[in-house]
């Protein structure tokens, strides 16, 4: 009988005990260290750090709704005419003004008026893929048309140019980007008898000594045709700055929109034909 | 007989003084709160430069604040209070994909220093008029690999069952050796506004 009535007892001291602690029991573990519940935002794939190289396109795009001012020049007198054409600064020159928009992060569509030929280029770049990793890589194709407004006046000119380009960009280390551009054009001289095809291979690396400075360098090769006997070499530095590019640079080429550089130059790649040139672009957001 | 009877008051005894002894008012349980990424955070920096003014946003804040109360109070308990914050800064938007590298790359260096993180405690909680609370918080801000120890104060309304908390203070970049190119264009102030805008709900909640 003694022993139930302790047993009750301490059944009794037991359940007091368990309802008194409940509630603390119930409280929260102080966490003895924090357990991320998500993985880090992945940092976008950078080669290039601008959409093109001097003359040539990288698979950059822009992100969806920012804009793209461009403004370029090449000077005709080669710089080799010194002092007196103040190394080819005093013109006269070749100018290309430019507007792009992102329609789409992936997608770039650009309107390009070059006042040889008086050529306006529409063109859409779309960024396919790109993979991260020791090795950054990014691929695009980039399309256009153009159309002469001012072309020669010769009976067989045709106006209306195409072309077409697939861009592969790669990383091999830090700092070094390479771009290789094969690309297709039509009717790569206008006053031809007759439209053909031109195939040429865009080559052009640039190196980032810094955080916004580097040098770069282009080499397209292609089919000699008429006039234009000579691949179209270019070398020079850029300055990257919060929303600008500057582009500096000496070329064998003034045929700045792309379906005139794409097709060659008259201008052998030595010094005494090298001209200035510049190109500079701003982004804009209204956003 | 005596023996035994004398046992059993004993028992009873030990009974009554557990009893008394675990049925005695005890601390309020502690509560754990962690930030409700569910909700519409907002993270932004503020830079006024002298040539460019603009700011970076991003809802990717998470963490936890831990109290020794289930619910803030004014003037209460804070000594075994504990904070942990950290900023995804990868994710960061200043409208510019440009910009956006240049902070990920040039400046904040993303890859090596994913994120910044704010741990520490509370000191003080005071009430406001609004009917929320000013809690003053001290602990280490680590940002671009560099620790320091900060003191800043936060305004924390009830939201629900949790607490929407507002913080806003400065930091000088140059304090976190995030070095500014000079040279071309200053666009980067190197003191810059960081304003803090989240909802944090009962843990498991």
């Amino acid at each position: 009988m003694s022993n139930v009535c302790t047993r009750r007892t301490l059944a009794a001291v037991f359940g007091v005990w368990l309802l008194s602690t409940a509630g603390h029991a119930a409280a929260q573990e102080r966490p003895v260290r924090w357990r991320r519940r998500s993985a880090p935002t992945a940092v976008p794939v950078t080669v290039f750090h601008s959409t093109q190289s001097a003359n040539l396109p990288t698979a950059g795009t822009l992100k969806k709704g920012e804009w793209l001012v461009e403004i370029s020049h090449r000077f005709l007198p080669p710089v080799s005419d010194g002092s007196d054409a103040l190394w080819g600064f005093d013109g006269p020159v070749k100018n290309r003004l430019g507007l792009a928009y992102a329609i789409h992060d992936r997608a770039l569509l650009g309107v390009l008026r070059s006042n040889l030929d008086d050529n306006l280029d529409v063109s859409l770049k779309v960024r396919l893929a790109e993979g991260g990793g020791p090795v950054p890589w990014m691929v695009a194709i980039n399309g256009g048309v153009a159309w002469n407004t001012d072309a020669t006046g010769h009976p067989n000119d045709t106006p209306v140019q195409g072309y077409g380009q697939l861009i592969v960009d790669v990383q091999p280390v830090a700092g070094l980007a390479l771009g290789v551009v094969p690309s297709w054009l039509h009717n790569p001289i206008i006053d031809a008898p007759k439209a053909d095809d031109a195939f040429s291979l865009g080559t052009h690396v640039q190196w980032y000594a810094t955080k916004g400075f580097s040098f770069l360098g282009e080499w397209n090769f292609s089919e000699a045709r008429g006039d234009l006997r000579h691949d179209a070499g270019t070398f020079g530095i850029e300055l990257e700055t919060g929303g600008h590019f500057f582009k500096i640079i000496l070329t064998n080429s003034i045929r700045v929109n792309p379906a005139q550089f794409l097709a060659g130059t008259p201008f052998n790649f030595e010094s005494g034909e090298w001209r200035v040139g510049f190109n500079i672009t701003r982004l804009l957001s209204f956003g | 007989m005596r023996r035994r009877a004398a046992g059993r008051g004993g028992t009873l005894a030990l009974a009554a003084a557990l009893v008394v002894a675990t049925a005695a008012p005890r601390p309020a349980p502690a509560q754990e709160f962690d930030v409700d990424t569910g909700a519409a955070n907002v993270v932004r920096f503020i830079s006024r430069a002298s040539i460019e003014e603009f700011d970076g946003v991003t809802d990717r804040i998470d963490g936890y604040v831990l109290l020794t109360e289930p619910a803030l109070s004014m003037g209460m308990e804070t000594n075994d209070t504990e904070f942990y914050f950290e900023v995804d800064l990868a994710s960061l938007d200043t409208g510019i994909g440009l910009r956006n590298r240049h902070m990920r790359d040039n400046y904040l260096e993303v890859k090596r220093y994913p994120y910044a993180t704010f741990q520490g405690a509370l000191v003080g909680v005071s009430a406001l008029s609004t009917g929320g609370y000013r809690v003053d918080t001290t602990g280490t801000l680590a940002i671009h690999g560099v620790e320091r120890e900060v003191r800043i104060p936060c305004d924390v309304s009830p939201a629900g069952s949790g607490y929407r908390t507002f913080c806003s203070f400065q930091v000088r970049l140059s304090d976190y050796d995030i070095e500014i190119p000079r040279v071309m264009f200053l666009k980067l102030a190197d003191e810059i506004r960081l304003e803090l805008d989240f909802t944090l709900r009962p843990a498991g909640g």
